[in-house]
């Protein structure tokens, strides 16, 4: 039989504070959390913690990891907010009034040629919402998701052309 | 702004956070969406982050920059913020404790009441007590475990945010109440009023924002119930979730109780190799001395899944090292459970006569304990005794006593129907092991699934 080493665990909240501290910093540092943010973030799972703190075994790396996962979550956030934002900027571009038609057809070809680069499940789906103007039910009714995952699967192909986008644009020729 | 002008490096931090107004937003979107190469860069760099770090030990081997100075002040507001609550809780605890110790000197039909009409216990660490005490009552007095849960369900159904430190703790803990809830009617075998509470915790864990912690405690009691409903396969995945989430919070001791109970699934589901190599996994992660009540569990099945894959003295070196951890529980139904166990070792070692002496003791005590499920069980392991040695006679004996326990219990007619073919069987002296080991195998299914159906065998 054997067990896990488990690492020395700090019993009162100043010690595991003071021990935890440098790599609190470092988790925050690496995930580019702003520091207004940081103290919401940090103050949920100190909370957590001391809430908590009995069926706790190993305080020091539960709080490193839910900081870092909360890290994460601030993330995905942000990132779904942007990829609204694209996804209306997109829209805008193919349907509005963005100028000379010429203009127009050329960030037509160039999202057309964007959306090619997407994994073949992204590029039916963006494409139905972009050129044939379909709205989340119909898109999963006519490609064959559930209601309740098309919000999913629309996140993940915004987030695959958002990356597209931000690396290289959609029309390169139109620049400064 | 146009595709022309270059939003500052601020603007693109700012809108990659959300930051700016949304027409802000939308032209930045639009202005990159035009390929401007100079922000391109400047969004590549700040879009880097989550991308980076999903991988920990990206993380681990990361040097604090100079910038986290900037951290610094923002830790010392939150750790002065967080050591102040932490004495307010610690009182609160003893609060607790002792409105709970005040509760059950009540009788058990005022506790209600007074949880509706005292103010006083409006209290979260009541709550958690009563949830604790619940989970501890599921060994000893399944009854009393409901009462428990039944109890902590109503003080967080009086509770608000403010009580609880937040909207997030509060979802958390009232989504556990009613886990526990459902899980001590699983103990009790009252099926649908468990369904009912875990119904109950599942939608409040998919309508409220709770913390992974409070959320994996609630699906491993949701997956331990999938089992009972032997929906194998989804209560696998919910597990594996659970998995996830205690590696992601370097929870190794309750990984490894997860470990303990994928493998029951396994086993349940007729996987011996996979429910024993998860077994062991389980008991490298699980600290005998924090928790050696779930690290005594992992062993009793260990042996039994040696056991029953016909590894018996596998099993019996391994039950004579863990005989201590028995000894050290002390309860009655841990002592019961190392006693029925040495009778089936025993069986499987062909030392019949010691099988016989522990299956009687155990049904003995089953029946003194009031719980005739087990008694019937360790009935049927003894019939498998008198079987082997020949002894038809006795083999009818048991199987008319054991419908008697049955019938006195108001168990479900399939259960019934099966002792009836092997009563039968019985006074005919054609009662075979293998009949033996089916009605075993079939009343221990049936037990949590009434709609089971026995079909008698050739």
């Amino acid at each position: 039989m054997s067990t896990v080493d488990h690492p020395q665990v700090e019993s009162s909240l100043e010690g595991l504070l003071k021990q935890v501290r440098p790599r609190l910093k470092t988790v925050f540092t690496r995930y580019r959390i702003p520091p207004q943010d940081t103290e919401d973030i940090l103050q949920q799972a100190l909370m957590a913690l001391v809430y908590r703190k009995e069926s706790i075994r190993d305080p020091e790396a539960w709080l490193v990891g839910t900081v870092r996962n909360k890290c994460l979550l601030y993330w995905r956030e942000h990132r779904r907010k942007l990829y609204e934002t694209v996804d209306a900027a997109v829209l805008e571009v193919v349907a509005g009034p963005v100028g000379p038609d010429q203009e127009r057809a050329h960030l037509r070809h160039d999202l057309a040629q964007a959306l090619e680069r997407l994994p073949e499940r992204c590029r039916s789906l963006l494409w139905m919402r972009y050129r044939q103007g379909y709205d989340p039910p119909e898109l999963a009714e006519r490609l064959g998701y559930s209601p309740s995952s098309i919000g999913k699967v629309t996140t993940r192909c915004l987030a695959a052309l958002t990356r597209h986008l931000f690396a290289s644009g959609i029309c390169r020729r139109k620049t400064e | 702004m146009t595709a022309g002008r270059h939003p500052e490096p601020g603007v693109l931090e700012r809108f990659l956070l959300g930051r700016l107004s949304p027409p802000e937003m939308r032209e930045t979107a639009r202005h990159l969406l035009a390929g401007c190469p100079r922000c391109q860069e400047i969004t590549a760099g700040l879009w880097e982050p989550a991308d980076l770090f999903e991988d920990p030990l990206a993380l681990a081997s990361a040097e604090v920059s100079t910038e986290d100075a900037a951290y610094d002040a923002v830790l010392d507001r939150v750790f002065e913020r967080v050591a102040a609550v932490e004495s307010q809780l610690a009182a609160q605890r003893a609060a607790g404790r002792r409105l709970h110790e005040e509760l059950m000197q009540c009788p058990a039909e005022r506790r209600h009441l007074l949880l509706a009409n005292c103010q006083r216990f409006r209290n979260r660490m009541l709550c958690e007590r009563l949830i604790e005490a619940s989970y501890e009552a599921c060994f000893e007095d399944p009854r009393r475990a409901v009462e428990a849960a039944e109890l902590a369900v109503a003080v967080v159904g009086r509770l608000e945010a403010e009580d609880c430190g937040g909207a997030e703790a509060l979802a958390g803990l009232r989504a556990r109440a009613w886990a526990y809830l459902g899980n001590a009617f699983r103990t009790n075998f009252d099926l649908q009023n468990s369904e009912t509470a875990f119904a109950t915790a599942e939608s409040l864990l998919s309508e409220s924002q709770i913390s992974l912690a409070e959320k994996a405690k609630v699906l491993s009691l949701l997956a331990s119930w999938r089992k009972v409903q032997r929906r194998f396969a989804e209560a696998a995945q919910i597990f594996d979730r659970v998995a996830a989430i205690y590696k992601r919070l370097g929870q190794w001791d309750l990984l490894g109780r997860t470990f303990l109970q994928k493998a029951l699934v396994c086993g349940e589901a007729g996987d011996g190799e996979g429910e024993m190599k998860l077994l062991r996994r389980a008991l490298d992660l699980i600290d005998p001395q924090s928790d050696p009540r779930t690290f005594l569990a992992a062993r009793h099945n260990l042996i039994n899944a040696l056991y029953e894959s016909g590894r018996a003295r596998e099993a019996f070196a391994l039950l004579y090292h863990t005989r201590p951890l028995y000894l050290q529980m002390g309860d009655r139904m841990s002592l019961l459970r190392l006693r029925w166990l040495e009778g089936l070792v025993a069986f499987g070692l062909q030392r019949t006569d010691q099988a016989e002496a522990a299956f009687r003791e155990v049904r003995e005590a089953f029946l003194e304990l009031d719980l005739g499920y087990e008694a019937a069980l360790a009935s049927l392991d003894l019939a498998g005794v008198y079987v082997v040695q020949g002894r038809g006679a006795d083999v009818s004996r048991v199987a008319e006593e054991t419908l008697q326990i049955f019938q006195s219990y108001n168990t479900h007619r399939e259960a019934i129907a099966a002792l009836l073919v092997f009563s039968a069987a019985a006074r005919l002296d054609q009662a075979g092991l293998d009949l033996v080991r089916e009605v075993s195998s079939f009343l221990k299914r049936a037990r949590n699934n009434p709609d089971l159906r026995f079909s008698a065998p050739s």
